[in-house]
């Protein structure tokens, strides 16, 4: 099953839905409830993979200044002003991908602080823009563990959105439809992790700059039979390229885990940066979150709402640091490379001194300063610099 | 019998400002030094700074070939531009490379390397980098930083040390931005400050700033880069700040990155017994 094709047919169908008086859309967080939404059959489109694209093809640098100029700070997360900035402006880079002129306009916007708080101000400014109603699952953050009550919070929230998505769809919730998805999301996820185990192998078949592509899927299918298929393949394939020691990077030398969001814009030159210094990108905190592994289709709320909890990216800096130092050894990387994306704090764990402390556990950390989306603050010579150093000293 | 071959190891540091050059012997005895602005075309420059009118030594032949013998390396920002070095290595070990050789010393220590346009505060533990930083994308703390505003007022880069020297007053400037430190500049010399205060206060942030990279984990400190070349009033800054530590400062401190890429070529070729 080929990715490209999957992308395409996932756009070209929700851009046809977009025109379907009869078919009702929903935006979504990443880490948003997207099975509640596909049950209830939302065709459910993702404003964070809109950032991403506009990163990839470097658009973002034409339309971040534009949300600038409206009053979203340079400052803040570069996805919603690139995003924000793309819809003031009338441009998508789907056009040039599929020929779609703009996302589809949504039915309900729902998202989920538990990745952060911006996901709020993002949203909430399309729901001003659509007159479409918005539901925000706030989430209790930075968890040391998942206590009962925090689940018991976001199942209540989970139960009010349904009410909500149950008056717009006039209908009640097929519960048969809602254990379905849930089934589907944790059996994509978990051949998700099990593509990404692979990266273990020596030499490892793929790296990072493979796995930020190949994550479309459970990010923006996860639920549905597609997402379940593609990685069926893709297991099967990785385990081939294994059996067949194909190395993604020749003469494989030094492994690295890699933290933070990717800089889109600079995927290719960081590649091949990477490549040429032998050096495998072999785990990372970004392509691990989409991970599952607690979905219960027996008992499809609670367990989502636990797992939604359980994302890296909402625990707090003890289990961060344990997870990093952990996944390290057991990808048998050689130390750990901390993007420090100027507009995304979140996804950024090297503010908190957490790089010094790792050194101090005998793990090489680096500091890189970048960002997802915003080339301003990235510079090529001074991270090319920094890396190169980093790899002589392993 | 293997016909003796005298081996010569050229470093290269391509910098953000100067291109220097350094050529040594396969014991790494310098035979001899040179700089060169760093123009464009970029490549042009680096040749230009390798050859020599005179009968000092050259990697290329009269056609522009490289000769037999000649092994080159390159460090510095414009390092991956020079096409025809056998080895390419950054500032950042270069000038551990440069220091271990000047200096020999067995215990830990901390480089301070204030570049044209970056800053490195690089620790070494058992001979080897342990820990580097590299200062963020803005110039504070760098000898852009100390440009910018030299030009802005108008003064002669290597005149600053003498200036600051008169001081007769403790400032501070505290702006990070270049731009902002600009018009902070502006606004106290409007308000009547002497130059030399102001020079002074200069020097002092430069010395915060790199400070501020990272915590200093060790008791000896060595200076290297072209910036303290140019202005050595900041070493006697980083002594008042930094007080009971034991400082070095390498011989010629500019050519130190090219001096330890050229030592890095002797390592990668290590020569056979008979040469
Ligand atoms: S987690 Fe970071 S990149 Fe993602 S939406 Fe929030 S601020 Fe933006």
């Amino acid at each position: 099953m080929n990715l490209k094709d999957l992308m395409k047919d996932y756009f070209l169908d929700l851009d046809a839905a977009g025109k379907d008086p009869h078919q009702k859309i929903a935006w979504c967080t990443s880490a948003g409830p997207a099975e509640i939404l596909r049950a209830f059959g939302f065709k459910v489109y993702f404003p964070e993979n809109h950032g991403a694209m506009l990163g990839a093809t470097r658009t973002c640098m034409d339309t971040i200044p534009t949300a600038n100029a409206y009053g979203y700070s340079p400052d803040i997360c570069s996805y919603l002003t690139c995003d924000i900035g793309a819809h003031l402006k009338g441009f998508t880079p789907l056009t040039r991908a599929y020929g779609i002129q703009a996302p589809p306009k949504p039915d309900v916007l729902v998202y989920n602080t538990n990745q952060c708080k911006e996901v709020m101000h993002w949203f909430e400014f399309y729901a001003r823009e659509f007159k479409a109603p918005v539901f925000g699952i706030h989430s209790p953050n930075l968890l040391p563990e998942i206590a009962d009550s925090h689940i018991d919070t976001v199942y209540r929230q989970f139960k009010a959105l349904i009410a909500m998505l149950e008056g717009i769809c006039n209908k009640k919730l097929d519960l048969d439809n809602l254990k379905k998805t849930v089934k589907l999301s944790w059996e994509a996820s978990g051949l998700w992790s099990e593509v990404l185990s692979h990266l273990k192998h020596k030499p490892s078949p793929l790296n990072f700059f493979d796995t930020t592509v190949l994550m479309g899927p459970i990010v923006m299918l996860r639920g549905t039979e597609q997402a379940k298929e593609f990685y069926s393949f893709l297991n099967l394939a990785v385990q081939e390229m294994i059996a067949s020691e194909t190395s993604s990077i020749p003469n494989e030398k030094k492994r690295i885990y890699w933290d933070g969001m990717p800089v889109w814009g600079r995927l290719k030159f960081m590649a091949e940066l990477f490549k040429k210094n032998h050096t495998c990108i072999v785990a990372s905190t970004y392509c691990n979150s989409w991970i599952y592994k607690d979905h219960d289709a027996a008992d499809p709320l609670l367990s989502m709402a636990k797992n939604y909890l359980d994302i890296f990216i909402n625990r707090n800096d003890a289990f961060k640091e344990k997870y990093i130092f952990d996944t390290v050894k057991d990808f048998a990387a050689d130390g750990v490379i901390f993007h420090d994306s100027k507009t995304c704090p979140h996804n950024t764990n090297s503010q908190f001194n957490m790089p010094n402390r790792l050194r101090e556990k005998g793990l090489p950390s680096l500091v890189i300063n970048g960002d997802l989306c915003d080339l301003r603050c990235f510079s090529d010579e001074q991270s090319t610099t920094a890396i190169e150093a980093f790899l002589e000293t392993l | 019998m293997d016909v003796l071959i005298q081996k010569y190891f050229w470093g290269i540091d391509c910098g953000s400002s100067e291109i220097k050059v350094v050529v040594c012997d396969a014991s790494g005895n310098i035979i001899d030094k040179r700089k060169q602005p760093t123009l464009f075309p970029l490549l042009d420059h680096v040749v230009r700074a390798l050859k020599t009118d005179d009968d000092k030594p050259s990697p290329f032949d009269s056609s522009g070939s490289l000769k037999e013998g000649h092994i080159i390396t390159a460090s510095g920002y414009g390092r991956h531009h020079i096409d025809f070095a056998s080895h390419k290595l950054t500032e950042i070990k270069a000038h551990f490379m440069g220091v271990k050789k000047h200096l020999g010393l067995k215990k830990p220590y901390t480089i301070i390397d204030i570049g044209g346009q970056d800053s490195k505060v690089i620790t070494i533990k058992e001979n080897n980098i342990h820990h580097f930083e590299i200062n963020r994308k803005c110039a504070a703390g760098t000898g852009a930083f100390i440009e910018a505003l030299a030009h802005r007022l108008k003064l002669k880069l290597n005149n600053l040390t003498t200036i600051a020297e008169k001081h007769d007053k403790e400032m501070t400037l505290n702006s990070f931005c270049t731009v902002f430190a600009e018009q902070e500049v502006i606004k106290i010399l409007m308000s009547g400050e002497k130059v030399e205060n102001l020079i002074h206060a200069l020097y002092k942030s430069v010395v915060k700033r790199v400070l501020e990279m990272t915590a200093i984990t060790t008791d000896t400190i060595v200076f290297s880069g072209g910036v303290i070349a140019y202005h050595t009033g900041l070493v006697n800054l980083f002594k008042e700040q930094l007080k009971d530590k034991e400082f070095f400062t390498v011989p010629e401190t500019q050519y130190c990155g090219a001096y330890g890429a050229a030592l890095y070529g002797i390592e990668e070729n290590p020569c056979s017994p008979n040469e």
